[in-house]
C-alpha cells in the first residue's frame, strides 16, 4: 500500500494504483480525455499532467503508478501551463460549433475550457482543417470526424470490448482523423456506449441528438428491463418524458456498458402509454374513474369466487413486475381469491438473441424473483391457458400484455373464452384490446422496486417522476383492490412492502433497501 | 473480391506471412507488395490484405494511410518527388515546386489529365549535399535548376 500525498493529502492506495485514481480517491479531480476506468490506458491526450516531487518533468497521472513517499501536485503553474497548451493544441482544428452540437452541455472541451483553458485562439479561423461531418457511422451514431480530438477511446472499446474494431485513426499529424473503411460502418450491439464514452461531441446517439438539451435532463438509478441480465442504468428524463438511458458502472454485472436493445427499452415509457382506467361493454371502451372501477373490479371478482369457487379465477403475473409487486400479487392470488391459478408468463424473447456478454435470452428483467417468490413459470401458465380455452375460467386478472409465445390472433382466442378480463398494464397491446377492465400502471420510471437477474443479484431502481396521466403505481392499485377484498393492507410504497417480503422470504431474509444499496447484492440460495 | 495479386506475388505473401509468429506484422510488407504490382494500393486491396493478415480493414486503411509512401490513389506515370526540407528550401526548392507546378498546371497531390506526371512534395531525400533534390521513379535528379527540371520534363514527355 504505497503511501502518497497529492497536493498536501495524504493518500494510501493498492499496489498498481495511477495517480489519476489516486487523486480521485481523495476528491482531486485530474482532467483527462483518453483515460477511461474500464478502457486500456492511452495516455495520448496529455490533458492529466502533473507534477511529481524528483521528476526532471510532468508526468501523465493516468499512466503513472502511484509509489511510496510520491509527492504529486496539480496546482502549480506548470501544470496549468501545460493543461492548458495541451487543450488549445487540441482545440486548434476544432470547428465550436457547440451552438449545434448535441454534446454541448456534457462536453468534455467545454468543460475544461472553462476550468483550465479560457485561452484566446491564436489560430487563424481560415487555416482551420476540415473534416466530414454528419457521418451515417452504423449501428445509430453519428460521426463528425472535425470535433474529434483523436483520444482513441472509441477504438479502444471496439477492440478491447466488441472486438470488432470498425472505427481507426487514418492519415496523419494534423489530418488524422477518425473514420471506418467505406461499406464497413460499426456494425456491433453495444455502439451506443461510443456516443457515452466519445468526451467530445464526435460521436452522438442518432436516436437522442436534438430532443433535449443535456441540462433539462433529470437522472435516476434504475435498471434496464430488456433483459435478465439488468444491467445497472441511469434514467435520463424531462417534464414526464423518459429521454434515454446510459449505464450506470457496476462490475458485477455490466462494468460500464449496456446494449443497444436495451437502449431503446426507454421507448415504451413513452409510446402507446394507457393513462387512463376504462371499461369495455359490448365491445365499447369508456373511460371510468378509479374511484368509480375499482369496486367494480372487486365486486365482479369475489363474485365470481363466491358463484362458481376460487378455482374459476386465475391470476396472470409477469416477470417485468419488481419482487415487491410480485409478492403482493402472490398474496393476492392465493390468499385473498385463494386461487391455486397462478403463474407467470414472460415475454417471449423477441428474436431470441443473446450472446458471450451481456445479452440474455430471456427478455424479462425479474424471472429469477418471480421463481425465488413461488410464482410458478411456464409449465403452471400452460395449465392455466387451459383452462381458459376449456371455458374454466370465469374471471381473469392479467398484469402485462403479453401470454407467453401466443400469437396475437391466438390472444385473442383464448381471452374470448373468459368473461371478466381485468388488465394491469403499462402499454396499450392485444390484452388492453380484450380487457373488460383496464388499470393503467407506472412504467419503470414511474415506480421504484427490486429486481432478481440471471446472476441471482438483487438490485434496486428507482422512480424518476410520478406516473403519467391516470396511471398508478402497481402497488397502489393491488392495495386498493386487495383492501376491497379484505386484506387490511397499509403498505404504501414499495419500502414498505419489501420490509414485509425480506420477512417472509428466505433468499431475501434480512435485506434492506439499505444494504442493496446503488450495486445490489446477491440473494441467498 | 475482384482483387488478387499475380501468382508470384501470392507466393510471395505467403512467404511473408510466415514469416512472423503475428500475421498482422506483414502488413507493410503486403501493402508494398500491392503497390509494386498495382502503382497504388487500390480500395479492394485494403480488404484483401485485412483478411490475409487478420486485422480489420479500418486498421489497415489507418496504416495505409499514415504512410505517406503508400499511394491510396493511382498516380501518374512519372511520379516527381520535390524535396522541402530545410537545404532544399534554402537552395530554392520553393521556386521549384512553383517552376513545375506551373508548368503543369497541377498542385502538389495532383496528377495531370494525362496521367502523366503526379507532383508531391516531400520531406528530408537524405540527399541535402546536392539540394535542392528530385526524386523520379527511383532515380534522384540533383542539384536542379529551373532549365534542368524544365529538360527533364520534356524529356520525359517524349518517352511517353
Ligand atoms: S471520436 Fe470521440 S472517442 Fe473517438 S477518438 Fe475521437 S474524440 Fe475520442
Ligand atoms: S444486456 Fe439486457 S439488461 Fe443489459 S442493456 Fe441489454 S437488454 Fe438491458
Ligand atoms: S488522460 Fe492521461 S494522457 Fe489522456
Ligand atoms: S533537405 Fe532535401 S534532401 Fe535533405
Amino acid at each position: 500500500m504505497p503511501n502518497l500525498t497529492i497536493n498536501g493529502v495524504a493518500v494510501s492506495v493498492p499496489e498498481g494504483t495511477t495517480i489519476l485514481s489516486a487523486a480521485k480517491q481523495v476528491g482531486i479531480h485530474i482532467p483527462h480525455y483518453c483515460y477511461h476506468t474500464h478502457l486500456s490506458v492511452a495516455g495520448n491526450c496529455r490533458m492529466c499532467q502533473v507534477e511529481v516531487e524528483k521528476f526532471p518533468k510532468l508526468q501523465t497521472a493516468c499512466s503513472t503508478v502511484a509509489t511510496e513517499g510520491m509527492v504529486v501536485r496539480t496546482d502549480t503553474e506548470a501544470v496549468r501551463k501545460a493543461v492548458r497548451g495541451a487543450l488549445e493544441f487540441l482545440l486548434i482544428h476544432h470547428p465550436i460549433d457547440c451552438p449545434i452540437c448535441d454534446q454541448a452541455g456534457e462536453c468534455g472541451l467545454q468543460d475544461y475550457y472553462m476550468t483550465v483553458g479560457l485561452h484566446k485562439s491564436r489560430y487563424p479561423l481560415g487555416d482551420k482543417i476540415h473534416k466530414k461531418k454528419v457521418q451515417d457511422a452504423g449501428s445509430g451514431i453519428v460521426l463528425d470526424a472535425e470535433r474529434c480530438i483523436l483520444c482513441s477511446r472509441c477504438v479502444r472499446f471496439l477492440e478491447e470490448v466488441t472486438g470488432t474494431r470498425e472505427l481507426q485513426f487514418f492519415r496523419r499529424g494534423d489530418h488524422s482523423e477518425i473514420s471506418f473503411f467505406p461499406g464497413r460502418p460499426i456494425d456491433n450491439h453495444y455502439a451506443g456506449n461510443l456516443a457515452d464514452i466519445c468526451p467530445v461531441g464526435a460521436l452522438t446517439s442518432r436516436d437522442f441528438r436534438f430532443r433535449c438539451r443535456v441540462w433539462f435532463l433529470k437522472s435516476a438509478e434504475s435498471i434496464c428491463t430488456g433483459c435478465a441480465r439488468g444491467c445497472n442504468i441511469e434514467a435520463h428524463f424531462h417534464e414526464g418524458v423518459l429521454y434515454r438511458y446510459k449505464p450506470r458502472v457496476n462490475d458485477a454485472v455490466n462494468r460500464a456498458w449496456m446494449c443497444d436493445f436495451g437502449r431503446m427499452e426507454y421507448r415504451k415509457a413513452n409510446e402507446a402509454r394507457l393513462l387512463a382506467p376504462f371499461v369495455r361493454e359490448n365491445g365499447v371502451e369508456k373511460e371510468m374513474p378509479w374511484g368509480a372501477l375499482m369496486p367494480q373490479v372487486a365486486q365482479r371478482l369475489s363474485d365470481a369466487v363466491r358463484t362458481h369457487g376460487a378455482d374459476t379465477v386465475a391470476v396472470i403475473a409477469s416477470p417485468q413486475l419488481s419482487n415487491e409487486e410480485l409478492f403482493l400479487v402472490r398474496h393476492f392470488a392465493s390468499d385473498l381469491l385463494g386461487t391455486m391459478n397462478l403463474a407467470f408468463t414472460r415475454r417471449a424473447p423477441e428474436d431470441g438473441f443473446s450472446d458471450d456478454f451481456l445479452i440474455h435470452p430471456d427478455k424479462n428483467p425479474n424471472s429469477a424473483g418471480a421463481r425465488l417468490l413461488g410464482i410458478p413459470g411456464e409449465e403452471a401458465f400452460h395449465a392455466v391457458a387451459g383452462r381458459i380455452s376449456r371455458g374454466e375460467i370465469r374471471a381473469l386478472v392479467i398484469f402485462g400484455n403479453v401470454l407467453g409465445a401466443f400469437s396475437e390472433k391466438g390472444t385473442l382466442e383464448l381471452l374470448s373464452k373468459a368473461p371478466f378480463i381485468v388488465q394491469v398494464g403499462t402499454n396499450e397491446g392485444v390484452v388492453s384490446r380484450a380487457a373488460h377492465a383496464v388499470l393503467p400502471s407506472a412504467s419503470f420510471v414511474e415506480r421504484g422496486g427490486t429486481f432478481v437477474n440471471c446472476d441471482g443479484r438483487l438490485q434496486r431502481f428507482r422512480a424518476g417522476f410520478a406516473p403519467r396521466g391516470k396511471a398508478r403505481n402497481t402497488i397502489e392499485i393491488l392495495v386498493d383492490l386487495g383492501n376491497r377484498l379484505g386484506a387490511g393492507w397499509s403498505f404504501s410504497g414499495e419500502e414498505s412492502v419489501f420490509r414485509a417480503l425480506s420477512r417472509s422470504e428466505a433468499p431475501f431474509r434480512g435485506m434492506t433497501y439499505g444494504s442493496i444499496g446503488s450495486l445490489g447484492r446477491e440473494v441467498k440460495r | 473480391m475482384s482483387f488478387s495479386l499475380s501468382e508470384e506475388g501470392l507466393a510471395e505473401l505467403d512467404r511473408l506471412l510466415s514469416r512472423y509468429p503475428d500475421r498482422a506484422a506483414a502488413v507493410l510488407p503486403a501493402l508494398h507488395l500491392v503497390q509494386s504490382e498495382h502503382g497504388h494500393v487500390p480500395d479492394e486491396a485494403i480488404a484483401w490484405v485485412a483478411e490475409r493478415v487478420g486485422l480489420s480493414p479500418a486498421h489497415v486503411e489507418g496504416v495505409a494511410t499514415f504512410y505517406t509512401l503508400f499511394e491510396r490513389r493511382p498516380r501518374g506515370r512519372h511520379h516527381l518527388q520535390i524535396c522541402r526540407n530545410l537545404s532544399c528550401s534554402l537552395m530554392g526548392a520553393e521556386a521549384l515546386v512553383a517552376h513545375v507546378s506551373a508548368k503543369l498546371g497541377i498542385r502538389p497531390g495532383e496528377t495531370t489529365p494525362d496521367g502523366m506526371f503526379t507532383l508531391s512534395v516531400v520531406e528530408c531525400l537524405g540527399s541535402c549535399g546536392t539540394a535542392p533534390v528530385m526524386q523520379v521513379g527511383d532515380a534522384y535528379h540533383e542539384n536542379l535548376t529551373v532549365e534542368a527540371v524544365d529538360a527533364l520534363i520534356d524529356r520525359l514527355r517524349a518517352e511517353g
